[in-house]
């Protein structure tokens, strides 16, 4: 009966058979406007994954559902979002989608079951600075930043991989009270990727150790002394490189660059626009279409949010960004409950990083901020992105199931009388 | 962890705080800029959508059709010729980009844009085009003709004319115009509004700013008299006035002036003697006050922002600056907007075009009222502009104004312009009539002195908006 009751209230289950409903109808619309079996088979498949990632994955581990029928709502916004830009991203998107799941699962069970991690540390730390020297040595350069490195015909952004041993070994060094330590890895990331000329990846490394930084130590003095270093950092790098320099002046008045890159914010500015309060409609707007007239350049990636303004409108848009405000929310209360400094410094630092993630792209979307190109977390393409946003998810996941095995051994050992609750 | 468990309360206050500004700022920046971003030259998607729409009419605020729509969708004016030209730059014409036209800037009523869901889904039901909104526009297009007849042949120019008390601008014109009908024989730069867009040199129109900062900075100005000798020199400038010709050993001297005495007969002189005893941050921070360095954003017309110059500047420039030359640039309408301000008690308000929207049957979609833009002056430091400008017309430079029976007022400048024969000619005035609240900004370029070549087209636009009614 009690059983039930719980059933039925579940915010989680709701939002997720809406989600489902949502999309199902989103890509049968885009279907009927392309008439392709592949817009059939993802109004199916879509759905399916969402049902998967949010009723059955708990069923694994002691999982939030919550946090993961929001997750699963902006990953597959992100999908949709793509196939309508270009139906080949999207199916690649839907496989990142996939892959992303398994991969939070892991980070979810690495999380629940590793007990020291110590070793993992120092490995981690090795391998992130290895990793981030790798595109210096052999990487390829791209909108002004050398932060690509190829395998094959893979491509892969270390920072993206590094975010995460980042939030990891900075959580356990301030764990073990190694504030010094922690500190000197963080600049020494930082410092690499300031050569990387990658400075959007730098501010958000460089706010994930602040935020981390003040919640282990509490200490204003130390957040002060970071920030006053981060601006003297900032003021150097926008001596130093000219596209910093550029990316400025087009913050200042991008009507000024029509001819050429603050074209792309311009753009945006038109289809948010046109898009008004309830949107132009899936699929009718042009926004997306890169190679159409109208059409905003990197529409699939730094330029993702705006499109969704474009089709969907401002109502839905800052819905999306509620969506982000609550995954965040949901983060810190499992930081709030988290039984071990570890897990409440990953939990803040996941927190931290989605929401400055979110923030410094947004922000640079609607030119509250210079933009620098960083990810819209779940939402842009790519598979790096979405496997490192999921594993952030996979972390939270993690922490959840133990607090919430630590709850269940205290209720058990109440309800046999043998302990305090 | 008690503690850590605070820090993670502060830590996320922070976050959320982010998010908020994300909000918030995301929704201040499309309120205030969205019709702008909506009317830029750059959309297409709105451009596309224009097959699938009649645009709605533009209508002067008594109700004549500016511009309506044939069965395709076509523009169709009217059949009065000067009446097509006169209203050209208030209407626009889909041929140019007119980025502060009702073609451009009301696209998304003309065009559609605003059509609620249950519209469009009626239209699409009935299997019709949709239909686009009516603009009624705050012009007076009877005004328009009228005043277009009283420009100089072939000159360019501009002349706006708006109630100080609300704002509206009643009256909007820009020469060289052209006939939409017939845009392909339209004059190369016709279709700039110079109203809105074009900045030039105020000329000693200007000078109503330097009297102002004077009010606000220079306590004694009262018992101050200023000596004009004919020639000041100043840095590695020399200021002179009106009449003066070195080489014919020609100069014009004014002796000793009050403040007053020095605006009625627009001394030079004097004036760059003040800009140079205030300095160039006090009138520079007058200036501001004015809206001069100011991102223009108003609700309706796109106005090129005016400009002060910012970077060092000479004693020569100073002084110039202080009788409206050097690098100063502004848009006739930003100084009708500064004599409106003289006018109406020190309160500027904002100008705008759009009366009302109406849909195809014949409903409100939106209506818009006046607002303050800013408060450059204080009643009283208004009161005395009022009265020296009244000076100017009774006894000054601006006598060619004058009318029997109301107060006119007004300040008048001749700007120098670089290449060119003849000075601009500028009247700015108002009426000081609480019955009649304008204000006027008139400019024939190249054409000679404003107290000989503007002052008497502005008597005459006075003269209409009395006898009809204004």
């Amino acid at each position: 009966m009690a059983k039930n009751a719980s059933r039925r209230r579940d915010p989680a289950r709701g939002m997720m058979a809406a989600s489902m409903v949502f999309f199902f109808v989103g890509f049968l619309l885009l279907a009927a406007h392309d008439g392709e079996w592949q817009s059939f088979l993802l109004a199916l498949i879509v759905p399916l994954i969402i049902f998967g990632g949010t009723a059955l994955l708990p069923r694994l581990f002691p999982a939030d559902k919550l946090l993961l029928s929001l997750t699963n709502f902006l990953c597959a916004l992100g999908v949709l979002m793509l196939y309508r830009i270009s139906p080949q991203r999207g199916l690649n998107q839907a496989v990142n989608y996939g892959v992303g799941v398994g991969c939070m699962v892991l980070c979810a069970f690495l999380i629940r079951y590793v007990r020291s991690w110590k070793a993992l540390t120092i490995l981690m730390v090795g391998g992130s600075l290895v990793l981030l020297a790798l595109p210096l040595l052999i990487g390829t350069e791209q909108n002004g930043a050398k932060n690509w490195i190829w395998i094959g015909s893979y491509s892969l952004q270390p920072s993206e991989i590094v975010k995460l041993a980042l939030l990891l070994c900075v959580s356990f060094l301030l764990s073990q009270k190694k504030a010094l330590l922690s500190i000197l890895f963080g600049g020494a990331c930082l410092a690499l990727l300031m050569l990387q000329k990658d400075l959007g990846t730098a501010l958000l490394y460089f706010g994930l150790c602040l935020v981390m930084l003040y919640v282990s130590t509490g200490s204003l003095l130390l957040v002060g002394a970071g920030l006053a270093g981060g601006a003297g950092a900032a003021v150097m790098g926008y001596q130093m490189f000219a596209h910093v320099k550029a990316r400025l002046a087009i913050w200042q008045d991008p009507w000024q660059y029509t001819q050429g890159a603050g074209l792309q914010l311009v753009r945006s500015f038109v289809a948010i626009a046109n898009g008004g309060l309830w949107g132009v409609g899936l699929g009718l707007g042009n926004a997306g279409n890169t190679t159409r007239a109208g059409g905003i350049p990197e529409a699939y990636n730094d330029f993702i949010y705006p499109v969704i303004l474009h089709e969907f409108g401002l109502i839905f848009g800052a819905v999306v960004i509620l969506m982000y405000l609550f995954i965040v929310i949901r983060a810190i209360m499992i930081a709030r409950r988290s039984t071990s400094v570890f897990h409440a410094l990953v939990s803040v630092g996941c927190a931290g990083l989605i929401t400055l993630q979110t923030f410094v792209i947004i922000a640079g979307n609607i030119k509250l901020i210079p933009l620098t190109g960083v990810t819209l977390p779940f939402i842009s393409y790519g598979g790096t992105s979405m496997v490192s946003s999921l594993c952030l998810i996979g972390f939270l996941q993690g922490v959840a199931s133990r607090n919430k095995a630590g709850v269940d051994q205290d209720r058990a050992l109440a309800m046999h009388g043998g302990g305090a609750p | 962890m008690k503690k850590l468990k605070k820090n993670i309360l502060r830590a996320a206050f922070v976050l959320c705080a982010l998010f908020a500004l994300l909000l918030g700022y995301g929704a201040y920046t499309v309120s205030v800029n969205s019709n702008r971003w909506f009317s830029s030259t750059l959309n297409v998607y709105a451009r596309q959508k224009r097959q699938d729409v009649i645009p709605g009419r533009i209508l002067d605020r008594s109700g004549v059709v500016l511009a309506s729509s044939d069965g395709e969708g076509e523009r169709v004016y009217p059949d009065d010729e000067a009446l097509r030209r006169a209203t050209v730059h208030a209407v626009g014409s889909s041929a140019f980009n007119m980025k502060s036209s009702a073609e451009y800037f009301y696209a998304a009523y003309l065009y559609g844009s605003r059509l609620s869901f249950p519209e469009r889904l009626g239209y699409a039901l009935k299997g019709e085009k949709y239909k686009g909104d009516d603009v009624v526009l705050t012009i007076d297009s009877a005004l328009n003709a009228y005043a277009a007849s009283l420009f100089p042949q072939d000159k360019k120019g501009a002349a706006v004319v708006m109630n100080y008390r609300t704002g509206e601008v009643l009256c909007l014109l820009s020469f060289p115009n052209f006939d939409p009908r017939n845009t392909s024989a339209a004059p190369s730069g016709a279709s700039i509004n110079r109203v809105t867009q074009s900045l030039m040199a105020p000329g000693s129109t200007f000078k109503i700013v330097t009297y102002a900062s004077v009010l606000e900075n220079m306590t004694d100005y009262q018992s101050r008299t200023f000596i004009c000798g004919g020639q000041l020199q100043a840095g590695n400038r020399i200021i002179t006035d009106a009449g003066t010709d070195l080489e014919a050993g020609k100069i014009t001297q004014h002796g000793a002036l009050t403040l007053r005495e020095a605006f009625l007969k627009s001394c030079n002189n004097t004036f760059a003697q003040i800009a140079l005893e205030l300095g160039d941050a006090a009138l520079r921070r007058t200036a501001e006050s004015f809206g001069f360095n100011d991102n223009f954003l108003f609700r309706d017309l796109v106005v090129e922002n005016s400009r002060y110059p910012t970077s060092n500047r000479t004693d020569g420039e100073i002084a110039w600056t202080g009788a409206g030359q050097s690098a100063l640039a502004v848009s006739p309408l930003h100084m009708c907007m500064v004599a409106s301000s003289i006018a109406n008690d020190g309160t500027m308000m904002e100008p705008w075009m759009i009366l009302e929207a109406r849909t195809a049957s014949g409903g409100t979609r939106a209506s818009f009222s006046a607002r303050q833009y800013r408060r450059p002056l204080n009643a009283a430091q208004a009161a005395v502009l009022k009265d020296a400008m009244r000076g100017v017309v009774t006894g000054g430079t601006g006598t060619a104004a004058n009318l029997s029976g109301v107060k006119v007022c007004g300040k008048t400048g001749s700007a120098e312009i670089d290449g060119q024969e003849q000075t601009n000619a500028w009247f700015l005035g108002f009426l000081d009539e609480p019955a009649s609240p304008y204000a006027l900004a008139v400019v024939v370029e190249d054409a000679g002195g404003g107290g000989s070549v503007s002052a008497p087209i502005a008597r005459q636009i006075f003269s209409w908006l009395l006898s009809h009614g204004y």
